[in-house]
């Protein structure tokens, strides 16, 4: 199995290719098929109409006909897919809603929803993307969850009453890293197209189905006035009935098998993400104690089977199961599981917290090792050690790329600690609709006074005055922050942001153009904000096309790369560190023709073009983009705080999410970002 | 050529159109109504809030304003209906009756918070209460907080409404269980431009 985020990209990516394959050949065949029953249908009727003497079927061609039938059955096919893929990429939260889910809030009174939002929040932050909005499905006292959404942007995680009410914290934590890694790994998207096709050939089946019943109805069969015309639209129908449900059920298989391999590579990465087997295997063994076993009740369960944590359709085969076999999956991940599931009648949650020892050796033994090779095994297991030498952090960061899509434990613990360390107030206003505004806005706000005078009239002209009160209030708090945890803060403000009405929305993104404006030049800090915030936040309200991939090499794209790493080489740089710095990049990626650009040509504008051009570069050489970039900051041996938030907004643009950096990572001064005024990139 | 199988093809063609766009609108009631109802929760979570936040404002006043109980009865009984409605208009989100009672509660409970908030003011050591003033400072921020919520919600259900009134889904809509305009939310707070009453009698 592979080791590192761009691998397990790449063999999605190249999973959805072969799949798209297969079901190409499966249409093909389908039509094909549907051709040739309609070429033989006419050949027998005309033979017949022959030997009895009938007056032969009014023109009739036998090509002409199969032509028909089979243009007529790849454009339904064709059409069915798009229209489920269209229907299924307006984002998670249709599915969810679907499925009967209810939106969560932060501020509902009940504990164990609070616990399950909580293990949400501290896992996107770990992992380093957007905070997703949590789904409860209120009717199912089963315990599964899933993913969905096409994107990190637009995902959402459901999970069942069944599983907040009676898994232990432990437990849950392992279940939604396992929905963690679904989003990580870009399942979400391959499970989108494949419910697609499926739902084109299902169209077939059904089209078959109706002309059968209608050729049934007007009477058909042999009939001497039509010279046997309604035999053949009976052949021709009954042939695309059986294709259709027969590469329905080819198509299920398919599906399955791809799910099954999809979700032992969840589990792998869920125990190297908590580095705890007994929270997954806890609730997995939950499961299997029949309690309440995974079967979901509502009745679009079946087509979203594939995205569920556990089996939450019962079938008659097991080769059409989504989920590996439970045993499979617990002893994949816990070697020491005596097989037997636990007797389970109360109501309370299992004893499951082992000593931390016990759950580390067993992590050390997964055989199914996903552990990442490249920094995981850099970091070491307790946040105390982390050491203040500049030495191991430079080199955590030199392998940025391994860390993408591969937060660790360290990762999580410090994405507790930086919720805990937020005062009350700001957390709270974070996560409601209302309070994330004022957060957001009071982010914005410049350390110039002049500057900041003028946003906050600014402010007063299009902001609601209650807002702008509410701002006043969290400015003491916000300008008190550490500069790390800004980022994070803005991340938890989403879920919150996202449920504006879009007239909100629009008069929040005015608002934030207004402040960054305020200033009279994009300043750097603004333009991160911007991009992290308004690119999370957009799909929601407006549709947004997913980025193609237009380029499978970087060779063609020197310019775009010299703007990247010319203005990440020049950031708080003088040249001659920005030379040395650049000079790193470029031994990373040594077949592109890179220029060192003026300071002049490093404006965010452009830096702006070269990151839109570089979002459609396949995944590989994103890796390669990475690691150039964390090559040319940490260079000089010092990554500070604006280094460090400039890199994750580009890999963000990226599509690659980047854990938050560790405390050990960062070396400069914190206040080096502060004290620096408004950048200009220069 | 024949007619009869172009004929069907035709047919089977229309068919599909049809059921394609009968799923599309319904599934996109669904949705819409889904969203209305998410932004009922909104609401909810904010109002429960108010409501667990004014026995203790009542608590607080009681020492102070003993001759007041008139007003403060009234407060917590406002309160209670407000909170009933509230429950039985979140099982039913967008119902009629049900946001009319919600909002009719409301306004009560709202009129005797002002009445209250007018009379605390002749009790100067009430007014330097810290207790008291984080309370009321809270209670005028939720309120704030209610009517962003009930902002999103009356956006969200306006949208539902102008889909369901639109000419394909219109068709459908009393069909599959969408018969009816979900209910806006209004605490009539906004209605101070009404016209005074002027009576020459």
């Amino acid at each position: 199995m592979s080791t590192n985020f761009f691998e397990r990209q790449d063999t999605a990516h190249r999973h959805t290719g072969r799949l798209v394959l297969l079901f190409c050949l499966a249409v093909i065949a389908i039509v094909g098929g549907s051709s040739l029953v309609t070429y033989l249908a006419v050949d027998y009727v005309e033979s017949q109409n022959v030997a009895h003497g009938y007056r032969n079927v009014s023109g009739l061609n036998k090509t002409a006909a199969a032509l028909y039938v089979g243009i007529g059955s790849a454009v339904l096919i064709v059409l069915g897919t798009l229209f489920k893929i269209a229907q299924l990429t307006g984002g998670g939260s249709v599915i969810a809603e679907q499925l009967g889910g209810r939106l969560l809030h932060h501020n509902t009174s009940k504990g164990s929803e609070q616990q399950l939002l909580n293990v949400v929040e501290e896992m996107a932050l770990a992992s380093g993307v957007p905070v997703p909005p949590v789904y409860l499905l209120e009717g199912e006292d089963s315990i599964n969850a899933f993913a969905a959404g096409y994107s990190p942007s637009d995902a959402v995680i459901g999970v069942t009453r069944g599983s907040v009410e009676k898994l232990s914290r432990e437990q849950l934590q392992g279940v939604i890293a396992h929905e963690f890694s679904h989003i990580l790994n870009g399942d979400m998207r391959l499970n989108i197209r494949l419910i697609g096709v499926l739902h084109g050939i299902l169209l077939l089946g059904l089209m078959g189905e109706f002309l059968l019943r209608t050729a049934a109805f007007s009477g058909g069969g042999r009939d001497k006035k039509d010279g046997g015309l309604g035999l053949v639209v009976v052949l021709v129908a009954l042939a695309i009935f059986i294709l259709g449900y027969v590469g329905m059920f080819m198509g299920s298989l398919i599906k399955a098998a791809v799910s099954r391999q999809r979700e032992f590579l969840a589990d792998a990465s869920a125990v190297q993400f908590t580095r705890n087997p007994n929270g997954l295997a806890g609730a997995l063994k939950r499961i299997g104690a029949k309690l309440q076993g995974s079967s979901i009740k509502h009745h679009h369960a079946s087509q979203a089977s594939h995205m569920f944590f556990a089996q939450g359709v019962n079938l008659y085969f097991a080769s059409l199961a989504t989920h590996p076999p439970l045993k499979q999956r617990i002893e994949a991940i816990d070697p020491a599981w005596d097989g037997q599931f636990p007797t389970i009648t109360s109501k309370t949650t299992g004893p499951t917290s082992a000593p931390a020892k016990k759950q580390t050796s067993t992590a050390a033994a997964v055989p199914t090792a996903a552990m990442a090779a490249a920094g995981v095994a850099a970091m070491s297991l307790s946040g105390q050690q982390q050491s203040q030498t500049p030495g191991p952090a430079v080199a955590d960061l030199a392998q940025a790329s391994g860390q993408i899509g591969n937060p660790t434990v360290d990762h999580q613990r410090y994405a507790a600690q930086l919720i805990g360390s937020l005062p009350d107030e700001l957390t709270t206003a974070a996560h409601e609709a209302y309070g994330a505004r004022a957060v957001i806005y009071g982010l914005l706000l410049d350390k110039d006074p002049e500057i900041r005078d003028r946003q906050l009239q600014t402010l007063d002209q299009q902001a609601s005055p209650d807002v702008v009160k509410l701002t006043h209030q969290l400015i003491g708090a916000i300008d008190a922050l550490d500069a790390h945890t800004r980022l994070p803060l803005v991340d938890m403000t989403l879920p919150a942001l996202r449920s504006m009405s879009t007239d909100q929305y629009r008069t929040f993104v005015t608002c934030f153009q207004a402040l960054a404006a305020a200033d009279e030049q994009l300043g750097f800090f603004e333009w991160i904000l911007h991009h992290i915030l308004l690119r999370h936040l957009k799909p929601q309200f407006e549709r947004v096309r997913p980025a193609r991939v237009v380029y499978y090499g970087l060779q063609r794209l020197g310019e775009p790369c010299s703007v990247l790493f010319s203005s990440l080489a020049r950031v708080g740089h003088t040249d001659a560190q920005a030379a040395v710095a650049f000079a790193a990049a470029k031994e990373v990626l040594d077949d592109v023709p890179l220029q060192l650009l003026d300071s002049n040509d490093c404006n965010l504008a452009h830096l702006q073009n070269a990151l839109e051009q570089l979002a459609q570069v396949a995944i590989k050489q994103k890796e390669r983009l990475i690691n150039g970039a964390a090559a040319c900051i940490a260079a000089d041996q010092e990554v500070s705080v604006r280094e460090a938030e400039l890199l994750r907004a580009i890999s963000d643009t990226l599509d690659c999410h980047m854990p938050p950096l560790l405390p050990g990572q960062l070396i400069a001064p914190v206040t080096t970002a502060d004290s620096a005024p408004p950048d200009k990139t220069s | 050529m024949s007619a009869l199988l172009i004929t069907l093809l035709v047919i089977g063609g229309i068919t599909l159109f049809l059921i394609i766009l009968f799923i599309n609108t319904y599934n996109r009631l669904v949705t819409l109504r889904n969203r209305f109802q998410n932004g009922f929760s909104q609401i909810e979570v904010q109002l429960k809030r108010r409501y667990d936040l004014i026995p203790n404002l009542i608590e607080t006043a009681k020492g102070y304003m003993a001759h007041e109980r008139e007003t403060l009865e009234a407060v917590i009984q406002a309160r209670n209906q407000a909170a009933g409605g509230l429950q039985t208009a979140s099982t039913n989100p967008g119902n009629p009756q049900a946001m009319q009672a919600l909002s009719g509660a409301e306004q009560l409970l709202t009129g005797a918070l002002g009445k209250f908030f007018a009379l605390s003011e002749a009790y100067p050591d009430l007014k330097a209460n810290q207790n008291m003033m984080q309370l009321s400072e809270e209670i005028t921020s939720t309120e704030n907080k209610v009517a962003f919520s009930r902002q999103a919600y009356n956006d969200a259900v306006t949208s539902y409404n102008t889909y369901r009134e639109t000419f394909p889904p219109i068709v459908i809509a009393g069909l599959v269980g969408h018969g009816q305009n979900a209910e806006l939310l209004n605490f009539d707070s906004e209605k101070i431009a009404e016209a005074p009453k002027v009576s020459f009698t």
